[in-house]
């Protein structure tokens, strides 16, 4: 790696006075996105500003709703037991990401910085229509998740800006969902196309009150499959109607062709995935 | 720039005074300057796990972890994880399950093993499987290396 200047910021104003007053700085969270992209030259910090020893920002919080902190790890929102309890989808996902070497490490703000639309943190966040605290010069401000992407690897985030904290809204404790992440291995993967889908049904009647249907890796950023949702939203949840939704995310999807997969297969992943997500909230003692 | 920074470490229990430039990985300070090669460099990117070591008590990959991000940290390598002569019961699970061929793989296996049992105190085969994850073998088929973290596990029970 090329030499940089390493800055250790003890406050979230210090950490956004060296992002104005340093030339081309980076910011470090857990580093697993960040000293690759180092070591291959992608990127060529030449200061490092180091956050991990800002308070308040790195835990997980409950009052009526989570809020997490952007350093919080993914292994820690892994195995939460209060995340496990109330909002269990976002377990899985995070258990998904890397290895527990990378997940010890890599932090749900540094995930969603690093704009992946592969990003395994953005889909089942998407879902769960969430909102980002900012902190910058003049304060503070709060933006939903699904104004955050703009792009691949391209976020809202000002040059002197950092994202401080993630908000759950309470409703999403009674949705049941699922991350399906595919790929050619069961760790150490990116998602060939990533399916998080939060429900909201009477299981009995199959009666769909509300529906969230987020994919990953199949557009430029993390989407929201909103056609689909509107197909489903307050209607029976029969097989043919599951079908045409699962066919409407397909649509939705604008995946690419690249070395993992071809954006056709993509979308019949996609397609297969969207029902079988259902499928699976549905009848979760299905074999 | 790039000037270099004051660390104060903690390795194998013993403490560490040492000036580095930023841009040197743990791996490294722990491979080049304080001669602890146990932990090796496989890919560099943190893809294959044979440089795990622990730090804070959590297992990590040192080739993405910075020098300067380990200050003030407890750090425990291949190397610490004996005292004196005998092996540790992990380590000895290895070499009598036949886990170790190569070689290259077996500190990072074995240390990521050791948060294992220290985590999750009776693991299912699953458990260990997804633990294990993070850690390549090329040699082993990973059969014998199943067989010897089950062997640590009735050890250390």
């Amino acid at each position: 790696m090329k030499r940089f200047d390493y800055i250790r910021p003890s406050n979230m104003n210090d950490a956004i006075a060296a992002l104005r007053e340093n030339d081309n700085p980076y910011l470090l969270a857990g580093g697993t996105d960040l000293l690759i992209g180092m070591k291959t030259n992608t990127v060529r910090p030449k200061c490092i500003i180091d956050l991990k020893s800002i308070p308040y920002i790195d835990a997980i919080e409950y009052d009526s709703g989570f809020k997490i902190g952007a350093l919080t790890t993914v292994r820690d929102i892994e195995v939460s037991p209060l995340i496990q309890q109330k909002i269990p989808a976002l377990s899985v996902a995070a258990g998904t990401l890397g290895s527990i070497q990378i997940r010890n490490r890599a932090t749900i703000g540094g995930n969603l910085c690093h704009g992946s639309p592969a990003a395994d943190m953005a889909a089942i966040l998407l879902a769960m229509n969430c909102e980002v605290n900012i902190a910058a010069d003049n304060g503070e401000r709060t933006i939903a998740l699904d104004r955050f992407f703009t792009g691949p690897n391209s976020t809202v985030l000002g040059n002197d800006e950092v994202l401080s904290e993630i908000i759950i809204p309470k409703e999403i404790e009674q949705f049941k969902g699922v991350y399906l992440k595919h790929g050619p291995r069961k760790a150490m993967d990116i998602g060939i196309v990533n399916i998080a889908v939060l429900l909201d049904a009477d299981v009995n009647s199959g009666l769909c009150n509300r529906i969230m249907i987020a994919l990953g890796a199949v557009a430029p950023t993390p989407i929201r499959a909103k056609k689909a949702e509107e197909l489903l939203n307050g209607k029976s949840l029969k097989p043919e109607l599951i079908q045409k939704a699962a066919e409407m995310a397909s649509n939705e999807a604008k995946p690419i062709t690249d070395f993992r997969a071809s954006a056709d297969y993509r979308k019949d992943l996609v397609k297969s995935l969207v029902a079988e997500g259902i499928r699976q909230i549905l009848e979760p003692n299905r074999d | 720039m790039g000037s270099k920074h004051r660390i104060q470490i903690t390795v194998n229990e013993e403490e560490y005074d040492l000036l580095v430039h930023p841009n040197k990985t743990l791996l490294d300070l722990l491979r080049y300057d304080l001669g602890l090669t146990g932990t090796k460099e496989g890919c560099d990117e943190g893809d294959c796990g044979a440089c795990t070591v622990i730090v804070d008590g959590k297992v990590v990959t040192a080739c993405l972890v910075l020098a300067v991000e380990a200050d003030g940290a407890t750090i425990t390598t291949i190397e610490g994880l004996h005292k004196g002569d005998a092996l540790h019961p992990i380590q000895q699970a290895f070499v009598d399950s036949g886990a170790v061929q190569c070689g290259f793989c077996t500190p990072g296996m074995i240390l990521t093993t050791k948060a294992l049992l220290d985590e999750i105190p009776n693991p299912s085969e699953e458990d260990i499987k997804h633990y294990l994850e993070g850690n390549l073998c090329r040699c082993t088929g990973y059969t014998k290396i199943l067989d010897a973290v089950n062997i640590a596990l009735q050890q250390i029970k």
